[in-house]
């Protein structure tokens, strides 16, 4: 019988699909001849609504831009607050906030873990992931008093000084993780079944992502050593010795090991932040929400997320509302140039492995 | 497609087996119960006795949660208004910046987050006082 073309929705329910998006396949047979993407099912509005709220009270929407990874949304926003407010954070809560960004990175990690392995039919790994990744939640619990939105990073600082012992705990935590890390090399890393499945698929050019300007790990896969921590550091990232891990295949093997090797060094900045931490406060004083205003100017800050280099525009406009703010993520330019790229001729059981690989997250992209 | 003998590869992943021998992560819920972490944002309780009733909680509340309602309990001298915060609870997000311009430091989160209900309006919680 001759194949004839079929068109399927991949999402928006599906297990395969990265969030609440779905991909339009047109195939023949099992190969992919297009793919179109669709966004819209969870438009929120959230740069709109930050544009109706005093600075204190837009903080507590941007967390939401991103749930697998809040923090970087919260540094970001709070970064720019301060460049335009022109307040300067203490040593102490800089650290803090590197500690938190980088649990952060290490629990956004597992969740992709969780999902790429899930993506090939290993779902022990992703029960594994899901469990270890709770046990940094529980850490963010005690130090923020919430699990997945923490809404700790705040303008001029960070909410809660670190509870009694919690610097021990993150400790064990750490040799626990580097033990553990270890076991998911065995099962998933270096698992044939997976080899075979990720090994030359999904190739990216070094020439075409830098051309269409993609980030993280899709850049540092295919050879290019870009990392805002190192580029241009912020916070005290300077301070501290950590290396960028890079491959050069550009496939969605590469980019699971450049991951897999990030979440080593996410363990050894832990290390070294909780050897260095400082003494001092964790918050200066700032005016109250009503009079908390922003100068008739704008900035543009970016930090390092789990996905790759995120960014927020900000201009104020004199008033205690905050004139407009953009933000870039990684999702936009992965969902839509270069996912809709890399399907076609791709097999349909594939698609869930090079989304995964990409680390698209919808709600960045309809912010 | 090209299938080679990756022998480290097929055999690692083998060593899952020893996870039966590991201590499951999960507790049997409800017959043992997880601690909350103490610091946990869960619901508000409001100290009667403290609260002057100036509505700074619900100035600051973006989801327009917070209403201050005319209270029948006995209350702080200072409460002119005589009005208590009633939070809906439909809208807040848990993220205490009504307890932190909390002048009298009065309301509070505390680690209960537990409500179960049939009746949709008891979304509209009257912070417990503290005992």
């Amino acid at each position: 019988m001759e194949n004839k073309h079929i068109t399927i929705f991949h999402g928006p329910q599906h297990p395969g699909i990265t969030g609440n998006m779905s991909i339009e396949l047109d195939l023949i047979g099992e190969t992919i001849q297009k793919a179109t993407t669709h966004v819209g099912y969870l438009h929120r509005g959230f740069e709109k609504l930050i544009e109706r709220r005093t600075v204190i009270q837009a903080f507590t929407i941007v967390c939401r831009i991103c749930v697998p990874e809040p923090d970087p949304n919260e540094a970001n926003f709070a970064m720019a607050v301060e460049e335009l407010a022109g307040l300067e954070v203490t040593p102490r809560a800089q650290y803090i906030r590197v500690m938190v960004l980088e649990l952060s990175r290490l629990a956004a990690q597992f969740l992709w873990m969780a999902g790429q392995s899930g993506s090939i039919g290993l779902y022990a790994v992703g029960q594994w992931a899901i469990a270890d990744r709770d046990l940094i939640l529980d850490l963010f619990e005690e130090l923020t008093g919430a699990r997945v939105y923490h809404m700790y990073i705040y303008p001029g600082g960070v909410r809660r000084d670190l509870p009694e012992g919690f610097l021990e705990r993150v400790t064990t935590l750490l040799i626990y993780m580097k033990k553990r890390l270890k076991d998911y090399d065995d099962i998933f890393i270096n698992n044939a079944s997976f080899k075979n499945r990720a090994v030359g698929v999904g190739i990216i050019s070094k020439e075409e992502a830098v051309a269409n300007g993609y980030v993280g790990q899709v850049l540092r896969g295919c050879g290019i050593k870009a990392d805002v921590r190192k580029d241009a550091p912020y916070l005290v990232y300077n301070e501290l010795e950590f290396e960028v891990p890079t491959q050069t295949t550009g496939d969605v093997y590469a980019r699971a090991l450049v991951r897999r090797a990030e979440m080593d060094q996410s363990l050894h900045i832990l290390d070294q932040v909780v050897r260095k931490m400082p003494e001092g406060k964790v918050m200066i004083k700032i005016p109250t929400h009503r009079k908390f205003k922003l100068p008739k100017d704008d900035t543009w800050v970016k930090v390092e997320s789990a996905r790759g280099e995120f960014a927020y525009y900000m201009a104020g406009d004199g008033s205690e509302k905050i004139r407009r703010m953009q933000v870039r993520g990684p999702s936009l330019v992965h969902a839509y140039t270069l996912l809709e790229d890399l399907l076609i001729g791709a097999e349909l059981s594939d698609v869930a492995l090079i989304m995964n690989s990409l680390g698209i997250c919808p709600p960045e992209i309809e912010r | 497609m090209k299938w080679s003998v990756d022998l480290k590869g097929t055999l690692s992943p083998l060593s899952i087996i020893t996870a039966f021998w590991l201590k499951p992560n999960t507790i049997a819920y409800p017959a043992v119960k997880k601690e909350t972490a103490k610091g946990y944002r869960g619901f508000h309780t409001n100290f009667l006795a403290d609260c002057i009733g100036c509505a700074n909680c619900q100035d600051v509340c973006m989801n327009d949660a917070i209403d201050m309602i005319k209270t029948d309990k006995e209350y702080n001298s200072k409460n002119t208004s005589q009005c208590i915060p009633r939070i809906d609870y439909g809208r807040c997000c848990w993220c205490s910046l009504c307890t932190d311009v909390c002048p009298p430091n009065s309301l509070k989160l505390e680690d209960d987050y537990l409500n179960v209900t049939k009746h949709a309006s008891d979304f509209l919680y009257m912070p417990k006082d503290k005992e």
